[in-house]
């Protein structure tokens, strides 16, 4: 009786053991993600990003910032070449008004958002992400042609919505 | 016999079974598997439900923002707020404009963001400010150190800048205080306050982030004690002398507080943390401000407030209209405990009585507890730091004043961030609760020509020009007076106001809102009204509310457009009076004295130079006002570096 009681004890302990290891890291996931305003748009970027599945909250910042950055740099570059071929002097102010802001973005908030993160002053990286996400939003509202989307509206809405997702994350680490 | 081999699987075929035949042996192993099949399953589903476990948090509904394939028509992507972020109604506190049809969003130009500068206010040259750190007067000087970043007008490679003064106003730069030189301030030379000891000299304790980015406590002290500028700061070379203590993580520790003196001869400090979300204050006692004895309890802890930044600590007299150094205390004594939250970015203090003894504190009031109560300042107001000054027997209040533009405007203008005039700070004997700030005395040497107007009268719904030439450097002082009738006529009701879920000064009531528009285009499409808001309730009884209001304050889309303020307590017969300072980009204004204080940073496109006015308005439904005011043109405090000639001053 007792090896069986024994037995069943070491199995017990195996099984939600190994549920709770191999569970962990995607909870972790799931939980902070659940804490921003855009779940999926959270969790797909920070699973594909290998790092994720060692990362504590921290380190999931880091992942969504460096989202950012690339977003951004991609949509900086759809903005120059959309700038060589333009003719329409409403739309290349616009244009070049988006330089300014992925500028920032790229040189400004996302540098500082990373050291801060690493630096432990989350609240420099919730101010620098809200301004990302701000800068995405008035190179979005920039353009003229109103109720529709603009030639980058893709490129301006990942971007702010993961600034979004990354003040949310920021605002954890406070 | 006995089995010696208890874990091993039942199956082995050492060892005697007295139960007898192989069937037996059977029965458990089929139970075994059956058992460790349920686990699974149940391990399975639990790992399931936990992950699925509901939606909370009370963040916005996720079909309000859509995913990546959101309609066309969902063209306005959502303002990101600058305040907590989830959770935070947004719908009064829209950051950007509602109608910005075909405003460029970045319509900033050289001469915009130039005229932003101020003219009296502290602030370097250029690049990124935030903290003030340990003030002082010292040897005919008052010195001001600050967080700084040499490089960038960003937050990042912060280093200790200085300035001195003989009038708190008049500012000359001195070279660099502190840099990132050692293993144990190489991430970060942070804030820290002074303490002058009983001999007169001066030593500083500062939070340094070290190369591993923990955060530390460091001794520095002056080079040289005969130089009176205090130029070159030399750092203790057993430094740290304090590392995060057992229970407290690596990264919640800094901002060592000026020390006091127990009644043992003993310095203390508190240094503020967090246990989980509750905000605390822990105390350390020392003879040396080498080594430390951490106490056993804490100075206090308020739940819920989070990491309690830059603690101040300091006692305040009941009677007298003086400040007192940090040591004072007794029975006419209250002790103020002051902490900036790093939730929120506001900083809250509480009033209430100070137990040596033990190194603890409690408040008056606990409904206005640290972290839950009153503010220093409702509007952009951060990190604040007091220091005794002795030269004049007063208590001085320094406050770090942020940007609320966009950083791509403060890339353009290759600096961030201004501090406060200097405030004093006294018990407000009249209510009992309150703080009052004023604007140190020496500010008024600023003043230039002034102008008086008595007894305005301005109606229900009317704007009143005020002619007192440029309008950007003010020092204005009014008074108001509401129509009583009115005030008792006016029914009252339920509704439960605020500054900051209002409508601003379009919201009209039928006792406010009325003030002062500042910073104001002749054509009003820009203006920033400083204003008051009398609220009757349901019981006869007024509630007046002090308030600044963004909305409009520029028609650049991309600057905060919240409206800031909150109650004030107006006593039995007390005119409503305010003090407004204006100068470029920064407001700041005092309602009844300094009980309630508000800040606001501007960046109007068209209210800038000579094109800025000032007005008196009354957009009540009811009462009419009248106002009397002395406005004075403000000169510039002509802050520059410390000129290198010996005979200038």
């Amino acid at each position: 009786m007792t090896k069986i009681i024994s037995l069943f004890i070491l199995e017990a302990v195996f099984c939600f053991t190994f549920f709770t290891v191999s569970y962990s890291d995607i909870n972790l996931i799931q939980t902070t993600c659940k804490k921003t305003p855009f779940y999926d748009l959270c969790v797909l970027t920070l699973k594909s990003d290998p790092r994720s599945s060692t990362a504590d909250v921290s380190g999931l910042a880091r992942i969504v910032a460096d989202s950012v950055k690339a977003k951004a740099i991609a949509t900086l570059n759809q903005i120059s070449a959309l700038l060589n071929s333009v003719k329409d002097p409403t739309l290349e102010k616009a244009l070049e008004g988006c330089i300014v802001s992925y500028n920032t973005i790229i040189q400004a908030d996302i540098p500082v958002a990373i050291d801060a993160i690493e630096k432990n002053n989350p609240k420099f990286a919730v101010q620098s992400a809200t301004d990302a996400g701000n800068e995405a939003q008035a190179c979005e509202n920039s353009f003229a042609e109103k109720p529709s989307n603009s030639p980058i509206f893709s490129g301006n809405k990942a971007v702010h919505d993961l600034s979004v997702v990354l003040q949310s994350i920021a605002s954890l680490l406070l | 016999m006995v089995d010696t081999r208890p874990f091993l699987p039942v199956s082995s075929h050492a060892g005697s079974d007295p139960t007898g035949p192989s069937e037996n042996r059977r029965k458990p192993m089929k139970l075994q598997l059956s058992i460790f099949f349920v686990l699974l399953t149940v391990g399975f589903f639990a790992a399931l439900l936990t992950s699925n476990n509901g939606s909370d948090n009370g963040f916005v509904k996720e079909n309000e923002h859509g995913s990546l394939a959101s309609p066309s028509s969902e063209k306005q992507l959502r303002p990101v707020s600058r305040g907590p972020a989830v959770g935070v109604s947004e719908k009064s506190n829209r950051l950007f404009a509602k109608d910005n049809e075909n405003q460029l969003a970045y319509p900033w130009n050289n001469s915009m963001l130039s005229w932003q500068r101020t003219a009296f206010h502290f602030q370097p040259e250029k690049n990124w400010m935030n903290d003030p750190n340990g003030p002082l007067f010292y040897k005919g000087w008052y010195h001001f150190f600050y967080q700084y970043n040499p490089h960038a007008a960003v937050w990042g490679d912060i280093v200790w800048g200085h300035a001195v003064s003989k009038d708190l106003i008049h500012w000359l730069h001195l070279p660099l205080a502190m840099v990132a030189d050692q293993w144990y301030d190489k991430n970060g030379v942070w804030t820290g306050s002074a303490t002058i000891l009983p001999d007169g000299k001066v030593v500083m304790l500062y939070t340094g982030s070290t190369t591993e980015n923990v955060q530390v406590q460091n001794l520095a002290y002056p080079a040289d004690h005969s130089d009176p500028l205090l130029i070159n700061w030399v750092k203790y070379s057993g430094n740290p002398v304090l590392v995060p203590p057992p229970g407290i993580l690596d990264k919640d520790f800094r901002d060592p507080t000026t020390a006091w003196l127990t009644s043992e001869g003993k310095w203390r400090i508190t240094i503020g943390s967090k246990i989980n979300k509750t905000g605390i204050a822990l105390v350390y006692d020392t003879k040396d401000f080498i080594n430390y004895e951490l106490l056993d309890g804490i100075l206090h802890a308020v739940p819920g407030t989070g990491m309690w930044e830059c603690v101040d600590f300091f006692p305040v007299s009941k009677t007298e209209e003086n400040g007192l150094d940090t040591s004072v205390n007794g029975p006419s004594v209250k002790h103020v405990v002051k902490a900036s939250l790093d939730d929120d970015r506001h900083d809250y203090y509480s009033i209430g009585t100070y137990h040596e003894k033990n190194g603890t504190w409690i408040p008056d009031e606990p409904k206005i507890d640290v972290g839950i109560g009153l503010r220093y300042d409702y509007g952009i107001y951060y990190a604040a730091k007091t220091f005794y000054d002795q030269n004049k027997n007063r208590r001085v209040l320094w406050g770090w004043i942020g940007e609320s533009d966009s950083e791509a405007a403060e890339m353009q203008k290759g600096w961030a961030s201004v501090q406060s005039i200097p405030r004093t700070i006294l018990f407000d004997k009249k209510t009992g609760t309150h703080l009052l700030q004023w604007p140190v005395e020496e500010i008024e040497s600023l003043r230039l020509k002034s102008y008086e107007f008595n007894q305005v009268k301005v109606q229900a719904g009317s704007v009143v020009p005020l002619d007192v030439g440029p309008a950007t450097q003010l020092d204005i002082i009014a008074e108001f007076e509401i129509d009583n009738e009115a005030l008792e006529k006016t029914t009252g009701s339920n509704v439960t106001f605020s500054c900051s879920s209002s409508g601003g000064t379009v919201e009209r009531g039928a006792l406010g809102p009325f003030g002062l528009l500042v910073l104001a285009d002749d054509s009003l499409s820009e203006q920033t009204p400083v204003y008051f808001y009398i609220a009757k309730g349901s019981d006869g009884k007024l509630k007046t509310f002090f308030c600044n209001d963004q909305s409009r304050s520029s028609v650049a889309s991309d600057v905060n457009k919240q409206i800031y303020g909150n109650l004030v307590p107006v006593l039995e017969g007390e005119k409503l009076s305010l003090r407004v300072l204006v100068d470029h980009s920064i407001v700041e204004s005092f309602a009844q004295g300094g009980r309630t204080v508000i800040t606001s940073r501007v960046y109007p496109t068209k209210a800038i130079y000579g094109a800025a006015k000032l007005f008196l308005f009354n957009n009540a439904t009811e009462a009419s006002v009248s106002a009397s005011l002395r406005i004075w043109q403000m000169n510039s405090a002509f802050i520059r570096p410390y000129p290198n000639d010996k005979e200038s001053q």
